[in-house]
């Protein structure tokens, strides 16, 4: 075992540079896949029939097919039918957003489920309409059963965004493997990357409580 | 006045109500008593139609509350309603609980919301929980709250859907007391409830329902003494 860290000293800010990337890519990803997510949510337990047919198909699709098929698929399908010639960052960002909104509306889903149906009851019985129900009685509340998972989801995004390297967006898990590349050795650049992204979750995994116990104020 | 006419309502194929006519006038306070299953809460949450009649009508003074014409968010504004589980919004505090709607549906400043809430929970007796959340309160505490949250949209209906049957025993009075003191006000009052000695004390009419049917329709006095009809002498030999 031959383990020499010093070589790769020069090489870690260029590693360091692709947590921006990383950062950048999983925060677009991630507002996508929530603001769509709720709306598919809105409209999987609205009574609009067909507004719940496509949110149900849409999740089905997303869920049922590889994340990197999509990827790939946004990649390089986008310019094909299109001729439109998509980044590796749009394409990631596009395949990313969509395929967690899809997780996204079935955690929100669940939670808005959740809430007692009392509170829809007394909100009508106050001749709330629906909109500010939903909005300020109904998903306040349902946030407090979301967002334990949701924080998950997010989780994973920022694990599964290493995926977008195959495209070739410079992020943390490309970098790593460009240094390996050019040394013939990849255990250690590989390792630098793992404790990059494993502090990156720690970090959400904190935020993540903050913000729970936040919320849990009217406990 | 509430006027309600031949009202069916069906779960599926389960007859919940069929054939009730009565009318509620202004002022008045009425009881509604009868076995569990007997379709009391169905009828009274008919009357702000958070269930939909099958068939039948119900007028809400000048405005017949099933016609696809009326705007029921606009009527409930009319008609407050409180709960058996309470339902108060556990993520605002009592007083916001209280201005939520006011502001919201009706439009009203936050000043003048928050002044109505405060006489409104002195009036509860409950001045002191105002910026608590729900769940610091008891059960007989989060009642009081309800009514005042329901009142704060100075409804000229109330509807009172089993108010004591989920607390303890000792929580009881408080609430009723409350209930006591509005019927005094000259609030029209419907009440849905097992307190049989409640009914016929602050009651001006008792609705005797059994099987969905409207059975006996009677002064507190004369249904509590010498009841009219055969089941309901039945129901009242096994709850009194």
């Amino acid at each position: 075992m031959n383990l020499d860290f010093t070589q790769f000293v020069p090489n870690i800010p260029y590693i360091l540079q692709g947590i921006l990337v990383t950062l950048k890519f999983v925060s677009v990803s991630a507002i996508v896949g929530f603001v769509l997510g709720t709306i598919l949510a809105l409209f999987k337990i609205g009574r609009v029939k067909i507004l719940s047919w496509i949110a149900d198909a849409y999740t089905s699709v997303f869920r049922g097919t590889p994340l990197i098929l999509q990827l790939l698929l946004f990649y390089h399908a986008t310019p094909q039918l299109t001729g439109y010639d998509i980044s590796a960052f749009e394409a990631g960002v596009l395949s990313f957003g969509l395929n967690s909104a899809a997780y996204i509306s079935e955690i929100i889903r669940a939670g808005i489920r959740a809430v007692d149906t009392g509170q829809n009851e007394a909100a009508a019985a106050l001749g709330i309409p629906y909109r500010p129900m939903m909005k300020d009685i109904i998903l306040p509340q349902a946030m407090k059963n979301i967002l334990p998972a949701l924080m998950n989801e997010f989780i994973t995004l920022t694990k599964e965004s290493a995926i977008v390297s195959v495209i070739g967006v410079f992020d943390i898990m490309r970098r790593s493997q460009i240094v390996a590349a050019e040394k013939f050795k990849y255990f250690e650049p590989l390792l630098i990357a793992g404790v990059i992204y494993y502090l990156l979750v720690m970090i959400l995994t904190l935020a993540g409580k903050m913000v729970e116990r936040r919320m849990s104020r009217s406990d | 006045m509430i006027k309600i006419e031949n009202l069916q309502k069906n779960f599926g194929q389960n007859e919940v109500l069929s054939g009730i006519t009565t009318e509620i006038n202004k002022g008045e306070v009425v009881a509604i008593v009868g076995p569990s299953g007997s379709g009391k809460s169905t009828l009274l949450r008919c009357m702000n139609q958070l269930e939909e009649l099958t068939s039948g009508t119900i007028w809400i003074d000048d405005q017949q509350l099933n016609d696809s014409k009326t705007n029921v968010m606009e009527l409930r504004q009319k008609i407050g309603m409180v709960f058996q589980h309470f339902h108060l919004f556990p993520h605002k505090t009592v007083l916001e609980n209280l201005i939520y709607a006011p502001m919201k549906v009706k439009g009203e400043g936050k000043e003048e919301a928050e002044s109505k809430a405060h006489q409104l929970l002195d009036q509860v007796g409950l001045s002191m929980k105002a910026d608590e959340y729900p769940k610091r309160l008891s059960g007989g505490q989060k009642q009081r709250v309800a009514i005042a949250r329901a009142l704060a949209m100075e409804p000229e209906y109330m509807l009172f859907d089993e108010p004591t049957s989920a607390l303890d025993p000792e929580m009881v009075k408080e609430v009723l007391d409350v209930m006591k003191l509005l019927g005094t006000t000259g609030m029209t009052m419907v009440i849905v409830t097992h307190e049989m000695a409640f009914a016929r004390e602050a009651a001006d009419r008792v609705l005797f329902l059994d099987e969905g049917k409207l059975v006996e329709e009677n002064s507190p006095s004369e249904f509590f003494n010498e009841p009219k009809t055969e089941r309901a002498k039945a129901f009242l030999d096994k709850v009194l």
